[in-house]
Parts: structure tokens; C-alpha cells; sequence
């Protein structure tokens, strides 16, 4: 399969949907989207907590698509997205008081992200996902039940709640999704994958 | 606890998407984002993104934790 084959698909064939006020579409669109808005915070990831910037872009997105208006080119909510993330993500920094030129060159970093060119995988994205779920589905039964209840509570309660809930101590339950992440990858190793390539 | 063993507990704590709040409703960071060090949170962050590629993979829909986070968001009107 070439690059041209697995590229970026036009995430905006949502957005009819999505101005609908139609939460799946949302959701598709964020099944896309999302991995480049993280990569694109990179460079504030050691003064900003990405996870928060990133929902917090993607709920002001909904609120902002019926003003969108689309430039002709592709991916046009996700580039504006990614500018959304960077101004939230300058304006923490601000609000930590960070040095306006350590802002300045982690901006720069930032802007020089060009959402096309990352996130095309080696394996294809179908492959990816099924390699990565027969092993997460071969995981030994505790990191199996760790990482099952963090997708099953889909970031709406604390890992102290899982934790309970899985009748685990809190650290033992992270060591636990630790082991579940080292484990898929060693699997994914097995079958000629590495991870941290795909990611990369 | 050793030092090292409370790090890597910190770093996955961090790879949650759950986020506590303010009192008007604002994610806040997590508060074991806030107790890492720099190169910690940068752990943190590259653990975050492996951890939603294997979300992804497992959810029917193709859909993370962040992204479910931010639908129930959405579907309770914040």
C-alpha cells in the first residue's frame, strides 16, 4: 500500500453532520482528528497538561463549527482545531506565568506541525487495529481488566472509581495499565510492529 | 515506595482522560500531571498517546477515551 492510499482522509465530509447537531459525526470526526490535535501540542507537553487542551479544543469546536467557514482546502476544522489548541495551550502558559520567550519558541514548535504530513501510518490503519486488539485481547486477565475499564468508563471517572470497582488498590490497577501498554507492544513487536514507529 | 516506582505511578495516573474540574465547570490538570517533572510529563504524554491508539483499536466506534470524555461532555451539556 502507498502513502497516497493511507494519507489523511477529508475529515470536513463530517461537518453537515456535525452542523446537524449530530454527536456521532462529532465522533467520527474526532476518531480522525484527534491524534493529530495531540501531536500537534507536543512541544507544550512539559508545561501543559495536553489531555485537557485537547477535550477543551474539541468542545469549543463543536460550539464553534455552525461559524465555520470552509477555505477550499481539506481538513479545514481540523487546521482549525489545531490553532485553537495552540492559543489554549499559549494561554495556560500564560496563566503559569512561563517566560514570554520560552512561550515564543514552544509556539514556534508548535506551528511548525503540519497535520498532513504526520499520523500516516507504516501499517495500515485496519491492520493496525486488528493486530492491536487480538492483543489486547490475549492480555493476561488483570492488565486485561485494567485497560478494559479505562475504555469502558470513557474518561468520565477517576482511576481511584476503577480502581474499586476492580477490587484493586489504586497503584496496583495503574502498575496494571502499565503492564497492559508494555505487554500490547511486546505483542505488536511479535508481529512485526512496532508502536512507537506508528506514533511517530 | 521507591522513587522510580512512585514516577511510573504518576506517569500512568497522568494518561487518564478523566480531568477534575473547577467549581465553574474548567478541566483542571491532573493532579499527578502537576506532581511530574518535565521529562516525566513528557512520558506521560507519549504513554497518553499510545494508550488512545489501543483505546481506539478496542472501541467499537474507533473512539478514545478523550473522545468519549468529551461526547458525555457534550451530550450533558457540559
Amino acid at each position: 500500500m502507498t502513502v497516497d492510499q493511507v494519507r489523511l482522509p477529508d475529515l470536513d465530509e463530517h461537518l453537515p453532520r456535525i452542523l446537524a447537531g449530530e454527536f456521532e459525526a462529532f465522533g467520527s470526526w474526532m476518531a480522525g482528528a484527534e491524534s493529530r490535535l495531540r501531536d500537534s501540542l507536543r512541544s507544550f507537553a512539559i508545561r501543559v497538561d495536553v489531555e485537557g487542551v485537547v477535550q477543551e479544543t474539541a468542545l469549543r469546536i463543536w460550539q464553534t463549527a455552525p461559524r465555520f467557514v470552509a477555505d477550499g482546502r481539506e481538513n479545514g476544522l481540523l487546521r482549525l482545531a489545531i490553532r485553537v489548541a495552540r492559543n489554549l495551550a499559549v494561554s495556560e502558559l500564560r496563566r503559569y506565568r512561563v517566560e514570554p520567550m520560552e512561550i515564543d519558541a514552544l509556539d514556534r514548535e508548535a506551528q511548525a506541525y503540519d497535520p498532513t504530513g504526520s499520523g500516516v501510518p507504516h501499517v495500515p490503519d485496519l491492520l493496525l487495529a486488528r493486530r492491536i486488539k487480538d492483543c489486547l485481547d490475549h492480555l493476561p486477565r488483570q492488565p486485561g481488566r485494567a485497560i478494559a475499564a479505562r475504555v469502558g468508563s470513557g474518561g468520565t471517572e477517576p482511576d481511584e472509581a476503577l480502581a474499586e470497582g476492580l477490587g484493586m488498590r489504586k497503584n496496583t490497577f495503574l502498575q496494571n495499565v502499565t503492564r497492559a501498554r508494555k505487554l500490547v507492544a511486546d505483542c505488536l513487536a511479535m508481529h512485526g510492529i512496532d508502536l512507537a514507529v506508528e506514533l511517530s | 515506595m521507591r522513587r522510580g516506582e512512585l514516577r511510573a505511578i504518576l506517569i500512568e495516573a497522568a494518561t487518564t482522560a478523566w480531568r477534575p474540574r473547577s467549581p465553574s465547570g474548567e478541566l483542571r490538570p491532573h493532579p499527578a500531571w502537576s506532581d511530574l517533572d518535565p521529562a516525566g510529563r513528557l512520558e506521560a504524554y507519549e504513554a497518553a498517546r499510545a494508550l488512545r491508539r489501543l483505546e481506539a483499536a478496542r472501541d467499537p466506534e474507533g473512539l478514545t477515551s478523550t473522545a468519549r470524555a468529551v461526547l458525555a461532555r457534550l451530550r450533558a451539556g457540559r
